[in-house]
């Protein structure tokens, strides 16, 4: 018979020693994605290492150079905040239709991200709001773009004994405008089919650079380059962001699940690319 | 109607005569509070888990992963060691007969021989601790020879792989219904649409999954099981154990919703709990959790429907030709009867003059049928009612005004040729909805493409028939009690899973005894009730209501006889109300309706009564497919407003105007609920709600990817208009009415899609990507 061992921590320290002795302990935070999983028999864990309790970890502040965001911040949390909403749009707009409420009062947004589904639907506002999110481990820790942080469905780049702790979001420009969209099969409560996010800064009246983000259509939430490139320096229009989000298939890679076929994923890209870039702009005021 | 009965029942139906004419109710009619929302608000309603008994034991079941094959062993494996590992029960521990089948005896409780299905229960391990029981199931070793497998209904039909060697043949029930010559007059027919159309699953998603606590004691059982007959639930349960059936004792607790699917699995989880405290000699509660009640319970039936209809142009229909194939999955469970109604309400409520409807029931290696809010109708109005759209769209009329060249009224003959005598509401009915929603305006406005997105307004109808088909014979019943300080206590076997009908029975006893409904004491949905029938088809309040509205009447008289003599006046001039007995011609001679129960106790008036019923049929020839299907039918029409997202295929249902013909309406409050309910499941079932089978393995058992509508999906639903068509034999002419305005949903809403985008959804359900799919298609690109 499997005995689970069941660990709790109120101090970063404490935690990380513990992580770097017991290696392979899994980590709780909320527990919404980790619990479900042991539930289904996905995961079978013989230690977990409740973090929830570690308070410097929690919470949002702004900061010289944007705002932080303790990994242990529940959506809720962030979808409840003035600041993110003026700092953070996309990823405000994200955490307004996240799951259920119970959930959003349970789930963080650092779990959101180490959790690493395709469909993390914090992601895509991260990746256009160019965040890096910073890690600790026992004597060290890094700071590394957003992008670079997953490495495939369920996978991080999180090494043993490490732990994400903060996630920062430079703050944005005057011209700038950010959008966040995504496709669920009903109204709410509902996994995203696809989920998109942009962002863009105008220059003079043209597009000075763009990011574009999606989740649900890659092994990880992707940049959309293709999109991107089709855009940068251009001056918008209806013809050139329609034609731009087209080649978003070029950067996407979906699969056919028991939520959607891969060709619907492709087609609802399209149009939720579209949709955000409209949206991004039009806040921008161009 | 045998001339015996009508001597027979000469009392009842004098009594239900007189309340049908009566004109002035004080509590039917009201929205009476319902009895048991205040322990449900305080959370002191107990649901079957809420029970907590002495020595209680934890089972759960274990399931086959393979959906077709021979058993070879199943063995505790490493669970026995276990320190709560307390019994593994199988087939060879049933000591009496190992069946469950509802209509035909195909259905063990727990797997004999064979598995036919992904997730059927082959075992049960009980345990000490719940948790345990979780655990020590996935340790059991069932070793299972496959056999190969047949999951798509029209493959089984080929007989290539046999499911029941005992039945011989996959198909294993045909029907039929029909008269004329629908062949001849289709050829004859100026207009001819023909549309084959595909249903799948839907699941009752119950907020309660099931579960059965069993109680040996001395030879006897006592069941608190959430089952909607608890007299079947009893006698499946005695069947199994091999004892009387008055050795076995079954009690409803609160139920957290069963929409028919605890018709089938209360007394299936009655007979496998009963089993296994039979063999332990402890208390088991059984309970499935919530992907064993996906993997596991019975579900709508997954249906092919092959519709063919004709109209001349001048707009009459002149026949409809149907074949209807219902997959029953692994057992035929209430598949016989689910089609049977299919077949049988096949033309719509229409006045057809030819029509040729057919059925086959086919087993596959699947998860099996049920009964479902439907009960087989809502598969076949889909086909009727998009028939419908596309007919009038054929021949250039509106397709309301089409409804009603066709309806059914007083005096129409049905498609089984049954003359509808009266109650017959639907075309009022239809007329006043298309009034309400503004429809010809909408239907000329809308269909436009504006900014992505389109608008459309859609109509659908159905007609249902209440209680049991045919000559299956049908009864009511209920028991009163009057104490000698004047309390009142009902016992009936209509059992509340949240439809309100207990609070609808005891307004029918309070309004009959002039009594407040405080003064009642309702016990219901235990087999220690007289047998009231099932709660299903609508029947709970119409006919429970009945039994208990002739019981309290019975009583009343007793009364009236008593007062009258205190009072020297005639029986019929003593009125009850308010608490009070008196005569209507000198108010002034009155007494407390306690004196008055006081004087028949000591005036030799019996203070209790029965409110037997036995329900007068007509003649249905089965090898002609005519005669009376229904002694009544309910009717509902449905007109919903959509707005299509067409760059996604999402579509959304933005208001709904429903119109109900179910007689008179005891409680509006709680028929608004029913009706309200209804539309949001019946707007699941056409745009959410699928069941994903692979090799006949359920994908989707739970809520993560198996759909029902939220709070946010619910459209704006106007208050419900109701034409009370009253019906003799019901309570002061109450007919059901809690399945009705589900059957048209899933139409109503293609029809607004056809007219929103132009696609002719033929599938349910239609989620958004099979929209956006069909959109694309049509539209090129």
């Amino acid at each position: 018979m499997s005995m689970l061992e069941y660990r709790r921590f109120s101090s970063l320290e404490d935690a990380l020693r513990f992580l770097s002795e017991r290696p392979d302990a899994k980590i709780v935070a909320g527990g919404t994605d980790l619990v479900v999983q042991m539930r289904m028999g996905k995961l079978k864990p013989s230690t977990v290492a409740d973090i929830r309790g570690i308070m410097e970890l929690r919470g949002i502040r702004e900061s010289d150079e944007g705002l932080e965001i303790g990994a242990l911040t529940t959506i809720e949390e962030i979808r409840e905040s003035s600041l993110v909403e003026r700092l953070a749009p996309p990823l405000w707009e994200a955490a307004q239709e996240f799951a259920t409420w119970q959930i959003r009062n349970m789930g963080t947004i650092g779990g959101n991200l180490c959790n690493a589904s395709p469909a993390a639907d914090t992601a895509p506002p991260l990746m256009v709001l160019g965040a890096r999110v910073r890690t600790a481990r026992l004597g060290g820790g890094r700071t590394i773009p957003i992008e670079e942080f997953f490495r495939g469905p369920g996978e991080t780049i999180l090494e043993k004994g490490e732990l994400l702790t903060h996630v920062h979001i430079p703050r944005p420009g005057d011209s700038e405008g950010h959008a966040f969209q995504r496709l669920g099969r009903r109204v709410a409560h509902i996994l995203s089919i696809v989920s998109a996010a942009a962002a863009v800064g105008v220059e003079d009246g043209r597009i000075g650079w763009v990011r574009v983000a999606l989740g649900s259509v890659a092994p990880t939430p992707v940049r959309a380059r293709t999109v991107e490139r089709e855009l940068t320096g251009k001056t918008p229009s209806r013809d050139l962001i329609k034609s731009a989000s087209e080649k978003v298939l070029n950067d996407i890679k979906p699969i056919s699940d028991v939520r959607a076929s891969a060709e619907y994923r492709r087609a609802m890209s399209v149009v939720l690319v579209r949709r955000v870039l409209e949206k991004a702009l039009r806040r921008a005021g161009a | 109607m045998s001339s015996s009965l009508i001597e027979v029942q000469r009392e009842e139906f004098s009594i239900l005569d007189s309340w049908l004419k009566a004109r002035e109710f004080i509590v039917v009619g009201k929205s009476v509070r319902r009895v048991d929302s205040l322990e449900k608000v305080l959370g002191r309603a107990r649901y079957v888990e809420d029970y907590l008994v002495e020595g209680m034991t934890y089972a759960r079941i274990v399931k086959s992963s393979v959906p077709h094959g021979l058993i070879e062993s199943i063995s505790p494996g490493e669970a026995s060691s276990h320190p709560d590992f307390i019994d593994l029960i199988t087939a060879e521990d049933v000591p009496g007969q190992n069946q469950v089948g509802y209509y035909i005896s195909d259905q063990p409780a727990l797997a004999e021989g064979k598995v036919r299905f992904h997730g059927e229960p082959v075992a049960l391990v009980v345990a000490r601790k719940p948790e345990s029981a979780e655990l020590l199931r996935s340790m059991v070793e069932v070793r299972v020879k496959p056999l190969p497998a047949v999951f798509d209904p029209l493959e089984a039909m080929k007989d290539q792989v046999i499911i029941h060697e005992e039945v011989g043949s996959n198909v294993v029930i045909k029907t039929h219904i029909g008269k004329g010559d629908a062949e001849k007059a289709l050829e004859e027919s100026d207009y001819v649409v023909e549309n084959e159309y595909r249903m799948g699953y839907q699941d009752h998603a119950y907020i309660e999954p099931e579960g059965v606590l069993a109680i040996p004691k001395d030879g006897e059982y006592t069941v608190i099981a959430p089952a909607q007959y608890p007299h079947l639930a009893q006698l499946i349960s005695a069947r199994v154990l091999g004892v009387p059936q008055s050795k076995v004792r079954v009690i409803q607790p609160m139920i957290g919703g069963a929409f028919g699917g605890k018709d089938d699995m209360g007394p299936i989880l009655a007979a496998q709990a009963v089993v296994a405290a039979h063999k332990t000699g402890k208390p088991v509660l059984l309970t499935y959790s919530r992907e064993d009640s996906f993997t596991s319970h019975c579900k709508r039936d997954p249906a092919i429907i092959y519709y063919k209809s004709g109209a001349s142009k001048e707009g009459r229909l002149t026949a409809v030709q149907v074949r209807i194939i219902f997959d029953a999955g692994a057992y035929a469970n209430r598949g016989p009867f689910t089609l049977w109604r299919a077949t049988a309400h096949a033309s719509g409520p229409y006045e057809v003059p030819n029509v040729d409807s057919r059925g086959f029931l086919v087993y596959t290696n699947k998860v099996y049928q049920g009964s479902f809010r439907g009960f087989g109708n809502p598969q076949v109005q889909f086909a009727a009612e998009r028939q419908m759209d596309e007919l009038a769209e054929k021949l250039g009329i509106d397709p309301l005004e089409f409804r009603l060249m066709n309806i059914l009224k007083p005096g129409s003959r049905t498609c089984t040729n049954q003359l509808l005598d009266h109650s017959v509401g639907i075309g009022e009915a239809l007329r006043r909805v298309a009034e309400a929603s503004g429809w010809r305006e909408k239907r000329r406005r809308y269909g436009r493409i504006e900014n992505g997105k389109a608008r459309g307004i859609g109509v659908a109808c159905a007609w249902h028939g209440i209680s049991t088909s045919r000559g299956v014979p049908d009864w009511c019943n209920a028991y009163i009690n009057v104490a000698k300080d004047g309390s009142v206590s009902v016992y009936t076997g209509i059992v509340e899973f949240g439809q309100g009908s207990h609070t609808g029975i005891l307004q029918i006893v309070s309004e009959a005894l002039g009594i407040p409904v405080e003064k009642i004491n309702l016990i219901g949905g235990t087999s220690d009730a007289p047998d009231t029938g099932a709660t299903h088809g609508s029947r709970g309040l119409s006919f429970g209501g009945t039994a208990a509205l002739i019981a309290a009447t019975k009583i009343r008289k007793a009364v009236q006889r008593v007062a009258a003599r205190s009072f020297g006046c005639s029986p019929d001039d003593v009125e009850l109300r308010d608490g009070w007995v008196y005569c209507r011609r000198d108010p002034e001679k009155r007494m407390r309706w306690e004196e008055a129960v006081k004087a028949c106790y000591l005036q030799g008036e019996e203070m209790s009564a029965t409110g037997y019923f036995f329900m007068p049929k007509e003649r249905f020839d089965e090898k002609k497919g005519q005669g009376q299907a229904y002694v009544v039918f309910s009717y509902m029409a449905i007109i919903t407003e959509v707005e299509v997202d067409v760059e996604t295929g999402l579509t959304r249902v933005l208001k709904v105007w429903p119109a109900l013909c179910a007689g008179r309406i005891i409680n509006p409050e709680l028929a608004k609920g029913q009706v309200d309910g209804a539309i949001l499941q019946g707007l699941g079932y056409m745009l959410l709600e699928e069941i994903k089978v692979e090799d006949g393995r359920i994908l989707n058992p739970a809520f993560t990817d198996y759909l029902v509508p939220t709070i946010m999906d619910l459209p704006e639903i106007m208050d419900p208009i109701y034409v009370e068509d009253y019906f003799k034999y019901g309570p002061m002419g109450a007919k059901g009415l809690a399945e009705m305005a589900l059957i048209p949903m899933a139409p109503a809403i293609g029809n607004a899609i056809k007219h929103a985008v132009g696609v002719s959804p033929r599938e349910v359900p239609y989620p958004a990507e099979k929209l956006y799919m069909d959109l694309r298609r049509v539209r090129g690109g």
